[in-house]
């Protein structure tokens, strides 16, 4: 094509001279590039977030809550018991006792040292309070060591403060404290200041109950029952057999002793759901924002472009009479959007990189990644080349005969 | 030059049928001044339209520079008309937000010339008709008569085989509106062949040959010079 027919230049000048309608349109494009981009990145985070495994599996474990009320409630013997019918259970792949549970929101966290002392450097983890079924449980595998065996689960007392003297680690926290799981292995950790711990076992993924914490990787096993009147079983079952197995874990603990309540019957699906509710909501919101803004943009182009045309029919008339193709006419139209966009995308991205700025100074954002901005930018171009279209093929099919016609 | 032969144009709306030109015959030869004039609602714009491609007829024979322009699809035409006929409107339909370096400029761009080779012709088109101190000027800074003038070389700019004028000096005084007529002689005296539309008998005198129509037909025919 000969780059004569494009016009670039008088048609810059063109704009130059009537800059008040396509000022409006191109700093429309910049405010709109800069939400946009900033609020895609800020979704596509929070959906990676949301798509963290937890280490669970999840679709088939759920948790039950048992309280003692009565008098006479033994809470070593109930545990005893109860984790004792749940694993016979059919349909039943295994089942602890735990003090929190993953992704939930509440739980225990501890900081861990590699010296003893008060004032040394410390890792902080979440802390999980199982026994020896522990792994199977929560479908952990180990990447080095061992499980916990039966002998080394101690009972926990209320309000008992010291610690057993094993623990296994996630390999996230083995990695952050010793540089990698066989490194950490056999290694003595710290906790409350001066309580050794041995890790005898690194597991690959089990997340903390804080979805939002920079830590949500570091977990440690602590191989101890606990003999608290207020306590929650994880049951994980056999694959599809959750929804059946939780009305009959729900009935089998009810009916097995009095003098205690069975509630909270939830999955870790639904845990997952409220947990990650937050971010769902500020998905919906950002994602309607930049579907709003981007057809108000469209809109506006739109606008701009159809009262364009209408007006300069008469010039449009006389250009087709002079040589002008339809092709031509079309053209002329995308490639004025296109320089309208274009000066738009240039203060957008100044736009962008300044609003990224202060989202990461005040709201600790993580910084854009270099790609989102030439993508938005091809978004943009392309959202208003085909907002554009309809007009400029309304202009392009105005007759060359509108030249003689007198407006 | 150009010859048409029983053309016949029809507009059609829902419910009429107007018969803009009937059994049109005319023919022009290279170099004439014709001037056509005739009553409002003859068919003198539809006449001009067809003549310069910019409406299509209904049936009869055109043929333009030794060529059948009948049935050409519309790019065709706008090449055609972009190469052989250069455009003078009543209104000058300059555009207003180009200078008029750019406004000469337009048909040259669709024609494909280089920077170069549009640069001399704009400037000698507005050397031509004494505006090649403006070129930076808005059609808007200009008055009635330059406005024409600055038509009249972006009609020429391109070497046109002939010019096609719809009533050039309507919105000019008669001082300017002669000063337009001198121009045209001039540019036709140098061998362009000109068709003017004009319902004004002076200016039309002024021509090489008179063409009167009327409802639709040639109604007359007379050479004057």
């Amino acid at each position: 094509m000969n780059l004569s027919r494009l016009e670039i230049g008088p048609l810059w000048r063109a704009l130059l001279r009537n800059k008040v309608g396509a000022s409006l349109i191109a700093i429309q494009v910049a405010v709109t590039m800069a939400i946009v981009i900033n609020s895609l990145a800020i979704v596509i985070q929070r959906d990676a977030m949301m798509q963290r495994d937890s280490g669970l599996d999840e679709d088939n474990t759920f948790y039950i809550t048992s309280t003692g009320y009565a008098n006479d409630f033994n809470a070593q013997v109930s545990v005893t018991d109860d984790l004792s019918r749940l694993r016979e259970m059919p349909g039943i792949v295994n089942a602890i006792q735990i003090n929190a549970i993953p992704i939930s929101g509440g739980g225990w966290s501890m900081s861990l040292a590699k010296t003893p002392g008060d004032d040394v450097e410390t890792t902080n983890t979440a802390v999980y309070m199982v026994d020896e079924n522990a792994l199977e449980t929560l479908d952990l595998s180990l990447v080095a060591g061992r499980e916990f065996t039966p002998q080394e689960i101690r009972w926990r007392q209320p309000s008992q403060p010291n610690w057993p003297s094993l623990t296994i680690i996630t390999e996230a926290l083995a990695k952050s404290m010793f540089d990698s799981a066989n490194n950490a292995l056999g290694q003595t950790v710290y906790i409350g200041d001066e309580e050794p711990m041995t890790i005898i076992g690194v597991v690959d993924q089990l997340q903390a109950p804080w979805v939002g914490w920079s830590n949500l990787e570091h977990s440690m096993l602590s191989p101890e029952n606990m003999a608290f009147t207020s306590t929650r079983y994880l049951v994980r079952t056999q694959a599809g057999q959750r929804d059946r197995m939780m009305l009959e874990v729900e009935e089998m603990l009810s009916s097995s002793q009095s003098g205690r309540i069975i509630r909270d019957t939830t999955t870790l699906t639904e845990t997952r759901d409220r947990s990650y509710q937050q971010h769902e909501a500020m998905i919906t919101l950002l994602l309607t924002v930049i579907s709003a803004l981007l057809l108000i943009t469209i809109a506006g182009i739109v606008g701009l472009a159809s009262f364009s045309v209408q007006k300069r029919q008469q010039h449009i008339g006389t250009k087709r009479a002079l040589g002008a193709t339809q092709i031509d006419i079309l053209r002329f139209f995308l490639l004025e959007n296109m320089l309208i966009s274009g000066v738009g995308i240039i203060l957008g991205t100044l736009c962008t990189v300044g609003l990224n700025i202060a989202l990461v100074q005040w709201f600790h954002v993580t910084p854009l990644a270099w790609y989102y901005i030439p993508a938005g930018a091809l978004v943009l171009i392309i959202a208003g080349q085909v907002a554009v279209l309809a007009p400029a093929k309304n202009a392009a099919s105005i007759s060359p005969a509108m030249a003689t016609r007198a407006i | 030059m150009l010859s048409m032969q029983d053309l016949s144009k029809t507009f059609t709306t829902d419910s009429v049928q107007t018969h803009a030109l009937r059994d049109f015959t005319l023919h022009v030869n290279e170099g004439e001044f014709v001037a056509v004039t005739g009553p409002s609602g003859s068919g003198k714009t539809t006449f001009l339209n067809i003549a310069g491609l910019l409406e299509s007829f209904n049936s009869g024979q055109y043929i333009l520079d030794g060529h059948d322009v009948s049935h050409l699809t519309d790019s065709q035409r706008s090449k055609v008309r972009n190469e052989k006929i250069g455009f003078i409107f009543q209104n000058f339909n300059l555009i207003p937000d180009l200078n008029l370096y750019d406004n000469v400029d337009v048909p040259l761009r669709y024609r494909g010339f280089n920077g170069a080779e549009r640069k001399r012709r704009i400037e000698e088109g507005l050397a031509q008709v004494g505006l090649s101190g403006r070129m930076k000027h808005l059609p808007s800074q200009l008055s009635g008569g330059q406005q024409q003038r600055v038509a009249i070389a972006r009609a020429l700019a391109g070497d046109p085989r002939f010019i096609l004028a719809d009533e050039p000096t309507g919105n000019l005084d008669s001082e300017m509106a002669q000063s337009v007529m001198q121009l045209l002689q001039a540019i036709n005296q140098q061998g362009t062949t000109i068709v003017m539309v004009t319902h004004d008998p002076a200016l039309a005198a002024q021509a090489g040959r008179n063409i009167f129509v009327q409802d639709g037909r040639v109604h007359e025919e007379a050479s004057l010079c």
